[in-house]
């Protein structure tokens, strides 16, 4: 399926947000989608690469996907996908949130960095049915004020009344007014959340995961309760190529989106 | 060629004074009398160690493993492993300080056959140039007159395109799995310019012409520092004659840059690696 | 199945080898370095169908291509146009003789997951469209287990036709599955008129098959019980076991590119200015950029964790997941491996290390 960029924003210094729209009339309709699932995103002549998509099928006619820089395809988009080029899309794959569990409960989204890419898709779908939730928390970390994604986007977050919006960087700035620290020390001494039917949703780099994982479990937070989505090389998205092993379990059927229940009974390979 | 007792008292004796962590040797491969490498981190594993002609692989390969980087070790060197262990003392691969070398006065080695190798018969340094302890006695031939390989002469003798045709069986015969590569004592680099991903200048995909890109560029690498061990062909689950392409790169160097053999002298360079004035330049219009 | 077994003698296996040729795309074990690889053949001169030696690579390369062509594409200014790669090569109706047990058996094992979920359309037609002749082995090679593992190899109907050289000295040929059986028949030709012992009941047929059989496990230097190392090694992922073995491993591919189970691949463009192929390629889990993503991070950095990951998905993964092991038993791993590394040894050293601690 071929899509058409039809808008680049320029999120950070190295991550960029592509907006597609399908090349096809109609296409979009079919392709529908639900929050944690990804897409394989070819660039023709560089190869293919795997990404979240970052948006909600609540919010209709195009999709999101937003792309650090890092390996060769990803560099080659920052050079020189802009709008009006055109990329191959192949998907929707992977599971997606259990959407029907978080259903009356409050919750608690943590992102990291590029992290936040796939709780935004959540996080779209949630306030636009607002009423299936209790409380909607979101505490988001990123290295530097610069490193945060969806600015604008997260102003308008901190509007919303109906949200609560805690946002911090790694090392103190001058500009910066509000957390400074590490996300797990956020979580225990700012956020301070309430553990009683709430439903966490992680996601950032493997090191954010861990320690974030770690204090919830401490603060007293069932495993069940931790949701998070992992990040494994893939090739194929179809369940073939086996690179995303882990254990017997294939993060691309699978996965990505697990609870930490079921992470503790995979192998420590991730 | 038996140095079995010796190695496992040397083997023994290094763990017993506390000098090295790891001895990399051979040992028996449990199903026929032919011989694997082995690594062993204790003196209660020493009477595994052998040598005989049957020992083939090159051994200085497993310098560059996780398994042996930044630790003390003990291996056996043959003539030719010597050379390339000589190499990578001059490229930096390795410290001297943190080698025990036990160098071997080669007398040739014999293939799964019973053979003796291609590269035994015409081998011009049977003894180990590196060592701390030398086993065996050196034959002291000196430099013998370079004999150019008898595959190649043949090659030399046919037509472009029958030659072409030749090695355009090689290559496709080639599976890609970069055995060749990875047994090479002197591919040591982190990530081979082959798999490099920000480079797209060689094809990834595992075709006839990539294996051309990829062979090519490999033998090219190895031109004046390839010391015709011949674990390369060795390994290739293809049996394909690799020889070949270092042996002709081997002869052409020997011939334009003063007679020069890789790694027979310590701290020499590789023919590419340094500049003479009476280097050929006559490609250079 | 009550499809009659022919009985023949040398001249008429060559006569039926011809007639095969002569009938469909024939592909057979043919030397080149010594070494033997199933290639295109027309004249029974060209090849071996009964090469004592087990060929490098398997037949797999013949379902799953070292290298195949995904999609074509140009992009231009004006646009991009995607194509599909034309006609598949492969999925023609064709015959490959000469194959092994483990060979055949090993798409047995592809198939589960080829067949899960989204499906390898390329890899069905090409499935679909061969008719595997297989020679019963005579004497075990030295790294051979095949009978060790979960697989009736006396009645596999992985292949579909069966060759065995019967202790009795003449040759039996027996159609296993239907789409064997419809080779034969269509395959009508002169060869029928050599079947010489028409007047032998099928009874006696199968017991001369059985004899050679029982000669042939009978020469097996490689014996253990699967179930016994799956149990073992699901439970010991943690096993400092696996450094020791993996000490000589040099971290290439080659036991994977020739084993016929491995079906990991990558993905890889090919562009001459606008226009570019996409192609699926092996890959091995051997190799350390495997798992590497572009962030840096590499689940498996180290050669231990890459072991570990081939000998589990091998023997724990693979069954939990489709209920096979994924080895058939081959040897080919341990022939191809620079350093002779053999799995069978893997996992048992492995398994019984880990179990005295």
């Amino acid at each position: 399926m071929l899509c058409k960029v039809d808008k680049v924003i320029q999120e950070t210094p190295d991550i960029r947000t592509y907006r597609l729209k399908f090349r096809e009339e109609g296409m979009m309709e079919k392709f529908t989608y639900l929050p944690g699932q990804f897409v394989e995103f070819s660039l023709l002549g560089s190869g293919e690469c795997t990404f979240c998509i970052a948006s909600s099928a609540t919010r209709l006619g195009y999709f999101d996907c937003s792309i650090k820089k890092a390996g060769v395809v990803t560099a080659d988009m920052h050079l020189s996908l802009e709008e009006g080029d055109e990329v191959g899309i192949r998907g929707p794959f992977g599971n997606w949130f259990p959407l029907e569990e978080l259903k009356g409960k409050n919750l608690l989204f943590i992102g990291g960095g590029i992290g936040l890419a796939p709780l935004r898709s959540l996080i779209q779908y949630c306030i636009d049915n607002r009423n299936d939730y209790k409380d909607f928390t979101i505490l988001y970390g990123a290295r530097t004020s610069d490193g945060m994604c969806y600015k604008d986007e997260i102003r308008e977050w901190q509007d919303n009344k109906s949200l609560k919006v805690v946002l911090t960087i790694d090392q103190p700035e001058e500009t910066w007014t509000t957390n400074v620290g590490v996300v797990p020390k956020i979580l225990e001494e700012v956020v301070m959340p309430v553990i009683e039917n709430t439903k966490v949703i992680t996601c950032g780099p493997p090191i954010m995961i861990k320690y974030t994982i770690q204090s919830l479990v401490k603060l007293g937070f069932a495993d069940k309760d931790i949701i998070t989505t992992l990040e494994m090389k893939m090739q194929c998205g179809l369940g073939k190529c086996g690179r995303c092993n882990i254990g017997s379990t294939y993060v691309c059927k699978d996965g990505p989106v697990f609870t930490n229940e079921q992470l503790k009974s995979l192998p420590d390979e991730f | 060629m038996n140095y079995t007792k010796q190695i496992q008292e040397i083997a023994a004796k290094l763990f017993a004074e506390g000098k090295i962590d790891v001895f990399v040797g051979y040992r028996m491969n449990g199903f026929d009398d032919n011989q694997v490498p082995v690594l062993i981190t204790g003196p209660q594993e020493v009477s595994r160690l052998v040598f005989t002609d049957k020992s083939v692989f090159n051994l200085v390969n497993y310098l560059k493993t996780d398994h042996t980087r930044r630790k003390r070790v003990g291996l056996v060197v043959k003539g030719c492993d010597s050379r390339s262990l000589n190499l990578m003392l001059t490229e930096s691969q390795v410290k001297r300080e943190n080698l025990y070398v036990v160098g071997i006065c080669c007398e040739g080695v014999v293939d799964d056959a019973g053979r003796k190798m291609q590269n035994c018969t015409e081998c011009m340094v049977p003894d180990a140039v590196v060592s701390d302890e030398l086993l065996g006695t050196p034959s002291n031939i000196g430099l013998q007159p370079y004999a150019v390989n008898p595959d190649i002469a043949v090659l030399a003798e046919k037509p472009l395109p029958e030659r072409a045709a030749y090695f355009e069986e090689v290559f496709e015969n080639c599976i890609r799995c970069n055995a060749c590569r990875h047994s090479c004592p002197l591919c040591y680099c982190a990530k081979c310019c082959i798999d490099q991903e920000t480079a797209t200048l060689y094809n990834g995909a595992n075709t006839t012409s990539g294996a051309f890109h990829a062979l090519m560029t490999w033998s090219l690498h190895l031109a004046g520092r390839c010391v015709d061990c011949r674990n390369c062909e060795k390994a290739c689950p293809s049996h394909l004659p690799l020889h070949l392409l270092h042996k002709q790169n081997e002869s052409v160097i020997y011939e334009n840059f003063q007679e020069h053999l890789a790694g027979v002298i310590p701290g020499d360079r590789g023919a590419f690696y340094k500049y003479s004035m009476q280097d050929p330049d006559d490609f250079i219009m | 199945m009550s499809v009659e077994t022919f009985v023949t003698d040398k001249a008429g296996l060559h006569k039926f080898y011809e007639a095969v040729m002569a009938s469909r795309e024939t592909y057979a074990p043919v030397e080149k370095f010594g070494k033997f690889d199933f290639k295109r053949v027309t004249r029974l001169t060209e090849c071996d169908p009964e090469s004592p030696i087990a060929t490098t690579q398997s037949i797999k390369p013949l379902f799953f291509p070292r290298s195949a062509k995904v999609m074509k594409y140009l992009a231009t200014s004006a646009g991009t146009e995607v194509s599909e790669v034309d006609e598949d090569p492969l999925a023609v109706k064709r015959v490959i003789l000469g194959a092994k047990h483990c060979d055949a058996r090993s798409l047995q094992v592809l198939d589960k997951v080829y067949n899960w979920d989204y499906i390898d359309t390329d890899y069905q037609k090409r499935r679909e469209n061969t008719v595997i002749i297989s020679t019963r082995c005579d004497q075990a090679g030295t790294h051979c287990f095949c009978t060790s593992l979960d697989y009736d190899v006396e009645n596999l109907d992985a292949m579909d036709v069966v060759i065995v050289n019967g202790a009795d000295g003449k040759i039996y040929i027996k159609a296993r599955t239907p789409k064997g059986e419809n080779f034969l028949t269509e395959l009508n030709t002169e060869y029928r008129i050599l079947n010489i012992e028409s007047q032998m009941s099928e009874e006696d047929k199968y017991g001369e098959m059985k004899k050679q059989y029982e000669s042939f496990t009978g020469s097996f230097r490689l014996k253990m019980d699967y179930k016994e190392v799956n149990a073992k090694l699901s439970k010991i992922f943690d096993t400092p076991e696996f450094e020791n073995v993996s000490g000589n491993c040099v971290s290439c591919n080659t036991c994977a590119f020739v084993c016929p189970t491995c079906h990991c691949f990558k993905i890889s463009d090919e562009k001459v200015k606008d226009t570019g192929v996409r192609y699926k390629s092996y890959d091995s889990c051997n190799n350390g950029y495997f798992t590497l993503m572009a962030g840096g991070h590499n689940p498996r950095p180290v050669k231990y964790r890459r072991w570990r990951q081939r000998a589990m998905h091998k023997f724990v993964y693979y069954k939990e997941r489709f209920g096979e092991n994924l080895c058939v038993g081959c040897g080919k791993c341990t022939i191809a491996c620079p350093v002779n590394i053999s799995i069978f040894e893997v996992v048992n050293q492995v398994s019984s290390a880990a179990m005295q601690e």
